[in-house]
């Protein structure tokens, strides 16, 4: 079963008793109850041809009750399992810091930190093969905003679909995208506009907001929000598919950046067993680049020890392999400068409407 | 210009105090309280102990409304108070008092008396110290002031006044003090502080080396509400032991002692005396010299009995000197010496400072230079004690605090020598104080102890006593490394019991609950997780019948049925004994018992216990469970056979010496040392054993007595 396909309640929580079912199991044999999860780290995430992103490997541990700490989590999981299913009755959701909370009632199944409830939420997903959407469980972090003339329905609390417009419908600081966007939530309506242009800081968004580019340009303004939460991520993945759109990244010139389009264009490490459902490989990175900053006389910063450790270790990461990243990489770290995207105000507020993006966006033949 | 002559003698024992001031515990506003405190009470405990009788003493500090660092010290005791003449001699001469003449173990050996306080008190506020005495047999209690007569260096009396309790009068300073005792209230330029160096920290040390005292103490600020407090009540009735006087041991004397001896002989002129002075003189002036010893020390010295001691040549008397090292003679006699004891280091220590685990060693009197001295070592574990800082050193001569030049203290150095890595506390280097959760007492007792200073609060270098207390740390150690390394245990067994006793089961419950499944057997499951066998062990004290229980708990979690026999230390020794045994067994070794289990099938438990009487609480809280079976078990040792057949060697080559001591009557505390050779009986060699570390690691013969709370 691909995850790409949603999953019934009935097949959720048929995944879930796999999970108590496989330590079941181990019980009635007389052995100590096991939970069987594939190995989370770099060594264990491989390109998949098929999908275009990056997957985690064939490499299993298995998490068995030999010891206190394990015993603990299986116990956990267990609690988590009960609870999502009690969720799914009731048609409630639940914050992952509310079930952090919601576990100090779990008596030696409680967690000890929140981290260890969102990662364990994590093991199940990657075990069950569904998503946290099906969980019932939310994220604490913040969507992100949308402006540009597209048009989705959203059903709202009371379960009636609301159709909105993302320019005529919304005020200055546009739709806010929900931490749920599947088909049973949103729908893609229709749109008149060339492509999506993610832009990572809240300034740089709004400049574009009030200089009109998503109407000079046809085009959809999306705020990232730095790194990109889920749903973001998710709704760029949809809005590519079902509307062919492309997804034009602008971010920062820094190391940071560059790892924030990785997991937009071939997937995050700590969400690899999702990959082909949230990562979208067709995404362009616009700027800055290294070029930039030398070519538009930018503003810039000197690099910190980390932000050079930082792409030292892109330089071996798999996902920037390939040879126009590799020269980007080098040539930052030859620089030894970092530039932020606002630094184009050097140039006056309109520069970056009237200049840069046309200038960029020519060369990659969107331009008007 | 012209000075009048008291005046110059004011001015001289102004001279000599402010010269003297560091020795004599003056030297600075904070520590002139301290000083003064402490005379008070090492006179109030010597006190009392000469006289039998348990110490209660208070001590009160009052900052003076309205004036700057002057200080109010008001202390009383329950001691054998002192006779109305005997007042202005006590307090009013300086050095007065006979225990500086003699060789014994005081906490008197440093300072100079509460005759410093008055003359502190006299020089900085003018103002006569107010004493009140009581003395048993007689009903009245006698108030005195005391000045001091610069020029003849004695007391002057005032407002002498003797009060019945029912003409007690505080207004006018007649406080009733009971049946006995003495109140002393002063008034000097002090200054009251708080801290590693203080008046609450010096009764605290001295609480923990005097657990037969119950000391309160309150001080108090301008106002008169109290800005410290603290209270040790005594937690023993056991005085300690009455130290007898000796004389000085040949081995180790000074020629300028021995000159001064020779000169001041005092030999009678009929009898043996008139015949034999020398041999006399040697005979009845230093201790462990015996008639025949006498004469070989003479002939030794190319002297004849007849030579009169005080016609002596220089020569002569340098080859008497040497003579005396080549003659083996026993050591002095160490009945002189009064340690504490561990047990009661124990209780002191546990009553002051919050701890978990207690390890202490009392070692075997010992001579160095003819004089006896003995080393206590306590080292206490865990608790409150801040575990990134120097653990904290107490430092005790003769019973008395040591508080200042602690880095320069013989003490500190040979606590400084031991790898205490080794045994569980960090080391930085192996160098300096090691850092950890932890408090190591030492105390020496002695009869001479040897100061680097006149200010008499560092110990100097010596290389008999810095081996003795290096044996005693390493002792301490072993059983702190003992503790640790128990605990660790413990804390794993205790996760795997927490495992399968509480997790699996509510793993199975909440499976089976998801499901709609049926319940699964789990005894399987847990003989898997487990795979071995665990022992618990647990003492508790039950204050009914004031016995100690100890109770062992055995599981075997492996899929084979299991045959041990268990062995359990516990602390035989005189008036202890073992109450209830149900399951019999048999006395291994000293301290040791033995008891055969039954076979214990897989997934079964099985629990020994005894009691045993003659202890009071806390005494007894820290076990070890030995077995001799196949396979291992968690939470006990392997007998190592090795050890036991020592073990009984040496108890059984103990009980002969008792037996000899019975014969030739000599106590049995006195140890024959040999200066040319040493010889070496088998309790030498366990502590060589001891001094190189060779000790197997399991082992816990020789291990200091230790116990948590």
């Amino acid at each position: 079963m691909s995850a790409t396909q949603r999953k019934t309640k009935e097949e959720v929580v048929e995944n879930l008793h796999g999970v108590a079912r496989e330590m079941y199991k181990r019980m009635s044999k007389g052995e100590a109850p096991t939970m069987t999860l594939p190995v989370r780290t770099k060594n264990n995430i491989g390109f998949d041809e098929k999908l275009g992103v990056y997957k985690y490997g064939a490499k299993r541990s298995i998490r068995d009750a030999t010891s206190l700490g394990s015993a603990r989590q299986l116990l956990r999981a267990l609690h988590i399992i009960e609870f999502i299913e009690e969720m799914i009755g009731s048609e409630k959701s639940s914050t992952l810091r509310e079930m952090y909370y919601i576990s100090e009632a779990w008596g030696h199944g409680k967690f000890g930190s929140q981290n260890e409830s969102n990662n364990l939420a994590e093991d199940l997903e990657i075990v069950t093969k569904c998503l946290r959407e099906d969980f019932k469980l939310r994220p604490e972090e913040d969507g992100a905003r949308m402006i540009g003339n597209l048009t989705l329905n959203e059903r709202n609390r009371r379960g009636e679909w609301m159709r909105i417009n993302a320019r005529d419908d919304v005020g200055d600081s546009g739709y806010g995208v929900p931490y749920n966007v599947e088909s049973e939530k949103i729908e893609l309506v229709e749109h008149d506009i060339d492509f999506i242009m993610a832009i990572e800081t809240g300034g740089m968004f709004d400049r574009l907001v009030e200089n009109g580019f998503d109407e000079d340009y046809r085009c959809g303004l999306l705020h990232l929000k730095g790194q990109p939460a889920r749903s973001t991520r998710r709704i760029m993945k949809r809005m590519n598919e079902e509307w062919n759109l492309p997804i034009i990244v602008f971010l920062d010139g820094d190391p940071w950046s560059f790892r924030i389009f990785a997991s937009i264009a071939y997937g995050a490490i700590k969400t690899a067993h999702i990959s082909e459902y949230l990562a979208t490989p067709s995404a362009q990175y616009l700027g800055i680049t290294s070029d930039d900053i030398e070519a538009y006389d930018l503003p810039s910063d000197k690099l910190s020890s980390k932000d050079v450790e930082a792409l030292k270790a892109e330089l071996s990461d798999p996902r920037f392999a390939d040879g126009w990243w590799q020269e980007q990489i080098q040539m930052m770290l030859s620089l030894d400068k970092k530039a932020e995207q606002q630094s184009l105000a050097k140039y006056g507020l309109d520069f970056v409407t009237e200049t840069y993006l046309p200038e960029k966006l020519a060369e990659i033949g969107l331009g008007l | 210009m012209a000075r009048k002559s008291s005046g110059m003698q004011q001015a001289s024992i102004s001279e000599f105090f402010e010269k003297n001031k560091h020795f004599l515990g003056f030297d600075t506003l904070p520590r002139s309280i301290i000083t003064a405190v402490k005379e008070s009470v090492d006179n109030s405990l010597d006190a009392a102990e000469e006289h039998r009788i348990l110490p209660e003493i208070s001590i009160e500090v009052y900052k003076v409304p309205g004036k700057k660092d002057l200080l109010r010290l008001v202390t009383q005791d329950n001691g054998p108070g002192i006779p109305q003449k005997s007042i202005s001699k006590v307090f009013g001469s300086l050095l007065f008092g006979s225990r500086f003449h003699t060789i014994r173990q005081t906490r008197g050996q440093q300072g100079i008396g509460i005759t410093g306080v008055v003359m502190y008190s006299q020089l900085t506020t003018g103002k006569p110290t107010a004493v009140i005495s009581k003395i048993s047999r007689e009903g009245s209690a006698i108030r005195v002031n005391i000045g001091l007569d610069t020029k003849k260096n004695k007391a002057i009396l005032s407002n002498e006044k003797r009060f019945s309790s029912d003409e007690v009068n505080e207004a006018k300073g007649l406080h009733w003090i009971g049946d006995h005792g003495i109140r002393i209230e002063t008034l000097m330029k002090a200054k009251y502080q708080r801290g590693k160096q203080s008046v609450h920290q010096y009764l605290k040390m001295t609480s923990i080396v005097n657990p037969h005292a119950s000391i309160d103490f309150k001080a108090y600020d301008e106002e008169g509400s109290i800005i410290d407090e603290a209270s040790w009540p005594r937690v023993t009735d056991e005085l300690p032991r009455p130290v007898k006087d000796i004389k000085p041991h040949p081995h180790g004397l000074e020629i300028g002692t021995l000159q001064r001896l020779l000169r001041d002989a005092d030999v009678p002129s009929e009898g043996e005396g008139a015949n034999t002075p020398l041999r006399y003189f040697l005979r009845h002036t230093f201790s462990s010299v015996t008639n025949p010893r006498a004469q070989d020390i003479i002939s030794k010295a190319g002297l004849t009995p007849k030579d009169k001691p005080h016609l002596l040549k220089p020569d002569q008397v340098n080859d008497l000197l040497a003579a005396f090292t080549k003659v083996k003679l026993t050591a002095p006699p160490t009945d002189c010496l009064s340690p504490i004891e561990d047990l009661l280091i124990k209780k002191g220590l546990s009553k002051a400072i919050d701890s978990r685990f207690v390890s202490t060693v009392t070692r075997e009197p010992k001579v160095t230079n003819g004089n006896p001295f003995q080393v206590e070592v306590g080292l206490i574990f865990g608790g409150d004690l801040p575990g990134d800082q120097p653990i904290q050193v107490l430092r005790f001569a003769n019973r008395v605090p040591l508080m200042y030049q602690q880095g320069g203290c013989l003490l500190t150095k040979a606590l400084e020598s031991v790898d205490w890595k080794r045994y569980g506390l960090d080391h930085p280097g192996g160098r300096g104080i090691p850092k950890g959760p932890a408090a190591v007492l030492i105390h020496l007792a002695s009869t001479n102890v040897q100061f680097t200073s006149e200010a008499k609060e560092a110990l100097s270098d010596n290389v008999d006593v810095h081996d003795e207390i290096r044996l005693a740390m390493l002792e301490v150690g072993r059983g702190l490394r003992n503790h640790l390394k128990k605990q660790k245990q413990k804390a794993k067994a205790q996760e795997k019991f927490e495992l399968v006793n509480i997790i699996l089961p509510e793993i199975h419950d909440k499976a089976i609950a998801i499901l709609d499944e049926e319940p699964v057997p789990l005894a399987p499951v847990i003989t898997r997780i487990m795979n071995a066998v665990f022992l618990e062990e647990k003492l508790e004290w039950e204050k009914e019948t004031k016995v100690t229980r100890a109770s062992v708990e055995i599981y075997n979690y492996t899929a084979r049925p299991r045959a041990y026999t268990l062995l359990s230390t516990w602390p035989e020794r005189e008036g202890v004994t073992m109450v209830e045994n149900e399951r019999g067994g048999r006395r291994e070794a000293k301290g040791l018992w033995a008891w055969k289990l039954e076979t214990l099938e897989p997934g079964t438990s099985t629990t020994l216990t005894f009691t045993v009487g003659g202890l009071t609480k806390g005494d007894w809280s820290e076990f070890d469970i030995f077995f001799r079976g196949a396979g291992d078990i968690i939470g006990a040792t392997k007998m190592d056979e090795e050890i036991l057949a020592e073990m009984l060697r040496v108890e059984e080559l103990e009980a002969e010496e008792e037996e000899v001591v019975i014969d030739s009557a000599p106590p049995s505390t006195q140890i024959e040392i040999d200066m040319a050779s040493v010889e070496t009986t088998p309790e030498v060699i366990i502590k060589e054993d001891d001094a190189d570390g060779t000790e197997p690691d399991e082992g816990w013969f020789g291990v200091g007595r230790g116990e948590e709370e």
